[in-house]
This record gives structure tokens, C-alpha cells and sequence, in this order.
């Protein structure tokens, strides 16, 4: 009987260690993937971005085609908008000490800004009953956004 | 004449029940970013699938026993919980993953918020559970699933350029863009969403449900063999549309709305309605099953009643099981956590968990005690102790991958 308990005792350690390994490799993964430098996470955050800017605006034009309901293209473009929130959080959340990282969080910053107010714009158009904003309004504000977000990628020496 | 349709409605069933959520999304993840270089890896995941179902299948039939049967009388209880823990665990995950999915492919339909569609999604599962045939329950969500034959039907329309697609398949290597680390990140993520475990669980344990002897082994070796490998063309198909739309418009696949543009773009509102019917029959399909399997490992394991065929209060705690599992997913998914996000870690550490039951059913396949003269030939056996030595590599590497590359981010 104590024989039996031990063993199941054992069992039930080596289950919980199968589950804790789960979960930290969870956590450890969520970690190793921060970037080091104020850069290298406005870079990444820059590639998701214009990711999301880029979805964005296929929606847009598949709408505008007659290819994609209304449902479809609002949570598209709600999608977006979730990405793009979470990217800017990141960068907000970022502590330049020197005053070229603090330009280049500002300048992100300002074009995520700018991403953000193209997809709510396209949002609105969608939702819209009197024709205004249009799609193409939407589609303006993201192109140019897309625009500024690649030269600053090129500036922090991103593909 | 009736055997011929038996036989082409287990095919198609299996071509349309192959896909499930993780299918879906890594698939696109994983053409959106590395076009169709990782396409040898659903390869050697189908081929791989095919040997464990069959193995499995086999073992159903000739003992009469289902996986977790098998797993605790031969490793004994201690091996065992562990095994199970570490199956149930991926299982429940991947049950969270299935609903969300469920529930993202209603939004998609209706732009009614996700979270929503999530109590819709647990209760009508647990209805169909209980109220609707083993038999008419996998026929109707595998051939509602065939939908998804869309994405192939959509590659066409899109006129890609053949020639550039074949040369990534068959010169596979890593984009500029990319890493090593997360081309290989993806490659196990890849090979744990072709051969994820709840597939073998269920399908051994459905052949114990529905009464399997060696004489239906003909039928299910046609139904795997067959349909798994047409199945898996569908997966490349959905890479393959990722690649041609989305990777060069520098579209990283993080959501389900982005998987379907493609299909959107090709062919229209037509192609949107069969996408979301499929997206939604696959991701049912595949929540029902893997509901069903957590119930089948808990039940199986502790020796509980188990069995879609009995009633709850004949199977008990095999049921409320099932009813805390969906519980359990339904709020996960309440937390707001992403369920896309879900899936992608879920695939992974099917991935991880793969040898823990590959291992058992390879041992009792090839013991005459439990198979008598059904045991494996020595072409499966060479075939087997090679996918062992990939299974296991593909587990050992996904954990160090996983931390190394911050989940393929």
C-alpha cells in the first residue's frame, strides 16, 4: 500500500514536471524573443506594422472590387488595427536613453500614429451610411503611411 | 457497389477531416514567409501520419485495445501519467485552439466579435457529442470540410508562376529574410501539425467504438492512405496561395482574417462563403474529435467507462470530462488570449509530445502477445524506426527552437 502510494506519489511529480516544462518553455520563449536594442524592436515592430498596413489595404481593395463582404473586411481591418495597437504599446513601452533612439521611437511612433488613423478611417468608411469618409480616404492614409514606414525602416537598416 | 461508397465516402471524409486549425494557420504562416521551401516537410509529415494511423489502426483492430489502453499496460502507471499529462495537456490546448478557430471563422461570416461565438461554438460541440452518431457526425463535418478544396480550386485562378513555385519546392531554402533558426522553428511546427497525436487517439479509439476486426483494416488502410496524402495536397495548397498573394505583398500571416484574402482575391465572394463553410466544418470536425480524445485518454487510462455509444450516466465521468475540457477551453479563451496564438504553440508541442505515444504504439505493434500474426512486416518496421529517429529529433529540437527564435517571431 505505501509501496502503491510512493509510486503514484512519483507519477504525480513527474506529470507536474511535465507541466511546469510546458509552461516555461511558454515564458522562455515569450522572452528570448525581445530584441536588445531600442532599434531592434522598433525594426520588429516596424516589420509587423507594415504587415498589418499591408493587410489592410488588400482588404480595401478586395472590398472596393466587390471580392470581400462587409464582415469580412471589418474584421480584417479590425485585425489590423489589434496588431497595430499591440506594436505601438511595444514601442511606447520602450526606454531610449540617448537621443538618437529617442528620435527614432518618436518617428515610429508618429507613423504608427498615422497606420492607426488610416485603418479607422477605412473602418469608418466601411460603417458608414452618408459615403464619407471613403474607402479611398482609408486607403490614402494607409498608402502614405506604408510610404514612411519603409523609408524609416531603411534608415534602421531593415530589408 | 455499397462497399465502393463505403470506401469513397471513408476517403473523402479523410481528404476533408485532414485540415483542422493548425493546418490552416501554419500552413499560411508559413507561405507567407517562406513561400513553399517548408513543402517537404508536410511531405514527410503525411507519409508520417499515414505509418502512426495505420500502425494504431492495426493495433485497435487485432487487440481490441485503444492508444491509452495500450500505453498504460505496457509502460505501466508511472510512464503513463506522465505520458497522459503531457498528451492531455497538448489535447486541451489543442481543443482551445479548434474552438477559437470555430469561433474566428463566425466572426469572419457575421463581424460579430469572436468571444461571442465562443459559448455558441462549447455548447453546440457538446450537443453534437451527445446526440449525433459517431458515423454521421465524422461523414458530415469531413465532407462539409471538403469546402476547403477551394484553396486549390483559388491557386488556379490566381495563374501563378508554375516554374517559380517548383523551383521552391524543389530547391527549398531559406528566404533572405529569414533566419535558420525559424525556417526550422517552422519545419517542426509544420511536421507537428500534419501528425498531431489527438488524430491517432481518436481514430484508434473510434475504431474500438465502432467495433473494428482485421477484416475493416482494408478499408481504413485505403481511407488513410488515400485520404491523408489528398489531404495533405490541400495543406500545400494553402501554403501555396499564401505564397502567390500574400508573401509578396510583405504579408505576414498573425490572424485567420488574412488566411482567406487569398482564396477572396481568386475567386471572389463565391470563394469567401466555400472558405468560411470549410474553415468552419474543419475546425468543428476537429473540436469534436479532440474533445472526444481528451475524454478517450482520461477514460482509457484510469479504466473508466468510456465511449460515444454509451450514454452519459453510463460513461459518466468520460462525459463530464469532455464537458470540463470544452469548459476549460471556453475560458482560456475568455482571458482574450490570442487564438491564433494558441494554435501556432499548440502544433509545436504536438510536435514535442509526438514520441510519447509514436513509442508505444511502434513496441505493441511489433509484440505477438498483443497482435499475434498482425504484427508489423519488416518494410513498416524500417519505415517506422525511421520516422522514430524523426519524431524524436523534431521533439528534441522544438523546445531549443521555440526559446532561440521567441516562437518563430
Amino acid at each position: 500500500m505505501a509501496k502503491g502510494s510512493q509510486r503514484s506519489r512519483t507519477a504525480l511529480r513527474g506529470a507536474c514536471f511535465v507541466c511546469a516544462g510546458v509552461a516555461g518553455a511558454v515564458l522562455l520563449s515569450g522572452c528570448a524573443g525581445a530584441p536588445g536594442s531600442v532599434q531592434d524592436s522598433v525594426s520588429t515592430a516596424l516589420k509587423d506594422s507594415s504587415s498589418a498596413v499591408a493587410t489592410a489595404r488588400l482588404a480595401l481593395a478586395l472590398d472596393a472590387g466587390g471580392k470581400l463582404t462587409t464582415a469580412a473586411t471589418s474584421t480584417t481591418l479590425d485585425d489590423a488595427l489589434k496588431e497595430l495597437e499591440t506594436t505601438r504599446t511595444t514601442v511606447l513601452q520602450l526606454s531610449p536613453t540617448v537621443q538618437d533612439d529617442r528620435e527614432t521611437r518618436r518617428e515610429a511612433l508618429t507613423v504608427l500614429d498615422e497606420s492607426i488613423a488610416g485603418v479607422t478611417t477605412a473602418q469608418d468608411a466601411i460603417a458608414s451610411t452618408d459615403g464619407s469618409p471613403t474607402l479611398q480616404d482609408g486607403d490614402q492614409l494607409l498608402e502614405n503611411a506604408a510610404g514612411r514606414m519603409a523609408t524609416l525602416k531603411t534608415q534602421l537598416g531593415g530589408p | 457497389m455499397k462497399r465502393l461508397l463505403g470506401v469513397a465516402l471513408g476517403v473523402l471524409t479523410a481528404i476533408g477531416g485532414f485540415v483542422d486549425i493548425g493546418d490552416l494557420v501554419t500552413n499560411s504562416v508559413v507561405g507567407s514567409r517562406f513561400g513553399l521551401s517548408l513543402v517537404w516537410v508536410v511531405v514527410v509529415g503525411v507519409v508520417g501520419i499515414c505509418v502512426f494511423a495505420n500502425m494504431s489502426g492495426r493495433v485497435a483492430a487485432a487487440s481490441g485495445r485503444a492508444t491509452f489502453e495500450v500505453i498504460r499496460e505496457r509502460l505501466g502507471p508511472r510512464a503513463g501519467l506522465a505520458n497522459l499529462a503531457a498528451s492531455f495537456l497538448i489535447n486541451l490546448m489543442t481543443v482551445t485552439a479548434e474552438i477559437g478557430g470555430i469561433a474566428l471563422a463566425l466572426q469572419l461570416a457575421s463581424s460579430v466579435q469572436y468571444l461571442l461565438w465562443v459559448p455558441l461554438a462549447v455548447v453546440a460541440v457538446w450537443l453534437v457529442i451527445w446526440r449525433v452518431r459517431f458515423s454521421i457526425m465524422e461523414n458530415v463535418t469531413g465532407l462539409l470540410g471538403l469546402t476547403l478544396i477551394v484553396f486549390a480550386v483559388a491557386l488556379f485562378l490566381l495563374k501563378p508562376d508554375w516554374s517559380s513555385l517548383g523551383a521552391q519546392v524543389l530547391a527549398p531554402s531559406v528566404p533572405e529574410q529569414e533566419t535558420a533558426a525559424s525556417y526550422w522553428y517552422y519545419a517542426v511546427a509544420l511536421f507537428g501539425a500534419a501528425m498531431t497525436p489527438y488524430e491517432v487517439f481518436f481514430f484508434s479509439s473510434g475504431a474500438v467504438e465502432e467495433g473494428w476486426t482485421i477484416k475493416d483494416l482494408i478499408q481504413s488502410r485505403i481511407n488513410v492512405l488515400v485520404g491523408f496524402p489528398l489531404g495533405g495536397l490541400l495543406s500545400v495548397s494553402i501554403a501555396a496561395c499564401a505564397t502567390v498573394v500574400l508573401l509578396p505583398a510583405g504579408i505576414a500571416v498573425t490572424s485567420l482574417s488574412q488566411v482567406i484574402l487569398p482564396v477572396a482575391e481568386a475567386a471572389g465572394k463565391v470563394g469567401l462563403a466555400f472558405v468560411l463553410i470549410g474553415i468552419v466544418a474543419a475546425t468543428f470536425g476537429a473540436a469534436l474529435e479532440t474533445t472526444l480524445s481528451s475524454g478517450y485518454t482520461l477514460a482509457q487510462f484510469f479504466g473508466w467507462s468510456w465511449g460515444k455509444f454509451r450514454r452519459p450516466a453510463q460513461a459518466a465521468r468520460f462525459h463530464l470530462s469532455m464537458i470540463i475540457c470544452l469548459l476549460s477551453g471556453a475560458a482560456v479563451l475568455a482571458t482574450g488570449v490570442d487564438p491564433v496564438l494558441v494554435t501556432e504553440y499548440s502544433v509545436v508541442f504536438s510536435a514535442i509530445a509526438l514520441p510519447l505515444t509514436y513509442l508505444p504504439i511502434l513496441i505493441v505493434a511489433n509484440d505477438p502477445q498483443y497482435m499475434g500474426e498482425h504484427v508489423n512486416g519488416r518494410p513498416v518496421n524500417v519505415v517506422a524506426m525511421i520516422y522514430l529517429v524523426i519524431i524524436l529529433a523534431a521533439s528534441l529540437a522544438a523546445i531549443p527552437l521555440m526559446i532561440v527564435t521567441g516562437a518563430g517571431s
